[in-house]
């Protein structure tokens, strides 16, 4: 494609009306073209003007109520101090075992870091094998692999998840923004108009990537659509929390 | 899509928000709740539903405020490109879970109160309405599809029995002449 395919897009991407697939080569264009991305702003104006078509609503007094106590609660529950304790005994007494104190800091360090590094061995060979695992699955004959994307608040986390017709599935996701204490993110298949079947839940690691064994349920091997969201750590029945990622569809 | 002093404005409530400045972020929300609202009940059909996107809007602004880049669009386009995505969001979670009975007829909206309306940009809703409606129907559907339902070219498409390319075509062409139908009426569109 050339730099005026893409711009012909531009319209359509700012109304979110493009397919999966060309979007996703749009966004690639986008990133290396100014001209485009201006351009982009400026269609993504024209098309918030439809905001104003519909009749303007009142929503009811308890929203502004509930927006201001949420961010009330969140100024005061960041940050969190932690108080220093207090000196338990006379500074000068402790002059007498600085060098044990220093024995025991040297050893715990050495220790500290011997076990960094095998956590650090055995993280590097569980996302082998687990990349391993997905290859595979992939060779399966039958088997799909369908990408999921990050939207609003997950904006460049992605995630491949391979399944097969006897419904394992593996997800591998990357960059994907941590979740609150008490949450977790939680895949789901959806099937057409049909409720969306629960996955089972899972928590990024530090780097915000995550690797996810699931076995779909029957019904959820026709999935097409596959969404993730946050929600309670021990996951729901049905999605209560807003979307970070989820698949678009295959034309 | 307002006059630049309110839009100047816009930019130091986004600004004072992202400093944590909690009645900053009650200012928006009273000078845009009603469009935003008007908004999310045209997509999601259900004041309850619409209402808690709303909410997550303003809680997003909140924490996002200061992603807001005033010299990558205007403070309206990336408040009503927020609103309309999260209210896209909710719409296929529903569709997924068991849409919102359509068959109920829409919800009658609360009465408009004065400050309210004060904010609220009727004149421009007028043009923006007029400009629609002077658009064939052939290119104003696909563009109310995409952005009220939150299909794709290819959905449109299907729903409409039409070629794809046919919808790709009536939808730029579309969006070209709704552009062209609010350029030149005054300074409050800026396109």
């Amino acid at each position: 494609m050339v730099h005026d395919d893409y711009k012909e897009m531009i319209p359509a991407r700012a109304l979110s009306a493009l397919d999966a697939a060309e979007e996703r080569a749009l966004n690639e264009h986008l990133e290396n073209c100014s001209e485009c991305r201006k351009e982009l702003e400026d269609w993504q104006a024209t098309a918030a003007a439809l905001a104003l078509a519909p009749d303007p609503a009142e929503p009811s007094p308890q929203v502004r109520e509930r927006i201001l106590s949420e961010v009330r609660k969140d100024r005061t529950s960041s940050p969190e101090v932690i108080p220093f304790r207090s000196p338990s005994r006379n500074v000068w007494s402790s002059f007498g075992s600085l060098g044990a104190i220093a024995a025991v800091v040297l050893i715990t360090a050495l220790i500290v870091g011997v076990i960094v590094l095998w956590r650090q061995n055995r993280e590097a060979q569980e996302r082998l094998a687990r990349a391993n695992e997905f290859v595979e699955l992939v060779n399966t004959p039958g088997a799909r692999v369908r990408e999921l994307r990050g939207i609003e608040f997950a904006q460049g986390a992605t995630a491949k998840l391979a399944y097969d017709r006897s419904g394992h599935a593996l997800l591998m996701a990357s960059k994907l923004p941590p979740v609150p204490q008490g949450k977790a993110y939680q895949l789901w298949f959806i099937v057409g108009n049909k409720p969306p079947v629960p996955g089972k839940t899972f928590v990024p690691d530090s780097t915000g990537s995550a690797v996810l064994k699931d076995e779909m349920p029957g019904e959820a091997v026709d999935a097409n659509v596959f969404a993730i969201t946050v929600e309670p750590a021990g996951g729901v029945n049905a999605p209560t929390g807003p979307i970070y990622l989820r698949s678009f569809e295959v034309n | 899509m307002q006059p630049e002093r309110a839009q100047e404005d816009d930019v130091k409530l986004l600004k004072a928000i992202a400093a944590r400045d909690e009645a900053a972020l009650a200012q928006l929300y009273d000078r845009y709740r009603v469009i935003l609202f008007g908004l999310l009940m045209r997509i999601l059909n259900n004041r309850e539903e619409a209402e808690d996107v709303l909410q997550e809007v303003f809680l997003q602004v909140w924490r996002k405020a200061e992603d807001f880049d005033e010299n990558r669009g205007r403070p309206f386009t990336w408040l009503v490109t927020l609103g309309r995505s999260r209210g896209i969001d909710r719409l296929r979670t529903l569709a997924a879970r068991d849409r919102v009975a359509e068959a109920g007829a829409r919800e009658a909206a609360e009465e408009i109160s004065d400050a309210a309306t004060d904010a609220f940009k009727s004149e421009q809703r007028g043009l923006v309405n007029k400009a629609l409606a002077q658009l064939p129907d052939e290119q104003q559907r696909p563009l109310m599809l995409a952005y009220f339902d939150g299909l794709t070219q290819s959905e449109i498409a299907t729903r409409l029995g039409a070629p794809l390319g046919t919808v790709k075509t009536r939808m730029r062409t579309g969006l070209m002449n709704l552009r062209e139908l609010l350029a030149g009426k005054g300074e409050s569109f800026g396109f």
